[in-house]
């Protein structure tokens, strides 16, 4: 059986700007990477990864962009990733870094390895925390955060805006 | 072996490097242009070279070159007339080869 296989590439958005974060926008990260593309990999390069090119899921809060291509061009995308520079929307540039987390076959592999890192990103939060009822919200998101069959977003988190 | 027909402007062999690397450039992005070409030989009169490149980098200095229409707003095409790993077999057909 012949079938069009995908990657789904999670990346994270770094950024010093704490501007950037309200930016993150699906149109404009696509962009944005389409743009590198073009400019590492060239007209065949651009044209090859667009095939089956889209943003599948982003959160804001934490930075997180799923995107999708077909298998043949996974790599073409992955090399152009860290020549994504900056972000644009709004007439406005926020420069930023793009870092790959995970390359999956599937949405719901890529959502599994994120539930995971969450959690270990909420466990090093809890051990810079500084105040106690932060510990204790950090604490009950850890212990919520799972992955439910009726959702289809990645588990239930709390994000602690004050220490990131 | 590469010929290039062209309507006037004469490029030399800088000119001509840099317009190989251009249209690696445009096919290929960041990662064609650091393709490692070098130009052996260049006739200016007859617009003839000889490049050398990767084995594993033919395809794309061939789309290339085959997609580059410009020179200097003029209309331009590259022919490759005879592609081959040896400098030897270049130099002569050996279908005519008189022992």
């Amino acid at each position: 059986m012949v079938r069009f296989k995908n990657r789904y590439v999670l990346c994270e958005v770094l950024s010093d700007d704490p501007r950037c974060r309200q930016c993150i926008e699906d149109r404009a990260v696509g962009l944005a990477v389409r743009d590198a593309i073009g400019r590492v990999h060239g007209d065949y390069g651009l044209a090859c990864c667009s095939i089956s090119f889209t943003v599948k899921y982003l959160n804001a809060y934490t930075g997180t962009v799923l995107l999708r291509c077909r298998k043949d061009s996974y790599r073409l995308l992955c090399s152009a990733l860290p020549f994504v520079r900056c972000l644009e929307s709004r007439a406005q540039r926020y420069p930023c870094a793009l870092n790959t987390l995970h390359v999956g076959g599937t949405i719901r592999t890529c959502q599994k390895f994120l539930i995971r890192y969450n959690r270990r990103q909420l466990l090093m939060l809890l051990q810079n925390c500084t105040n106690e009822e932060e510990r204790q919200s950090i604490r009950k998101s850890l212990l919520s955060c799972s992955l439910t069959e009726e959702q289809s977003q990645s588990g239930d988190e709390e994000d602690d805006d004050g220490t990131e | 072996r590469r010929e290039l027909p062209d309507g006037g402007a004469r490029p030399n062999a800088a000119q001509f490097k840099q317009l190989v690397v251009s249209a690696l450039r445009e096919l290929h992005g960041e990662v064609g242009a650091a393709l490692p070409v070098d130009v052996l030989t260049y006739e200016e009169k007859t617009l003839s070279a000889i490049l050398r490149v990767i084995s594993s980098g033919l395809v794309k200095l061939w789309s290339a070159l085959t997609l580059l229409g410009f020179y200097q707003n003029r209309r331009c095409a590259f022919r490759v007339l005879q592609t081959s790993p040896f400098l030897l077999a270049l130099s002569g057909n050996s279908r005519e080869l008189v022992l």
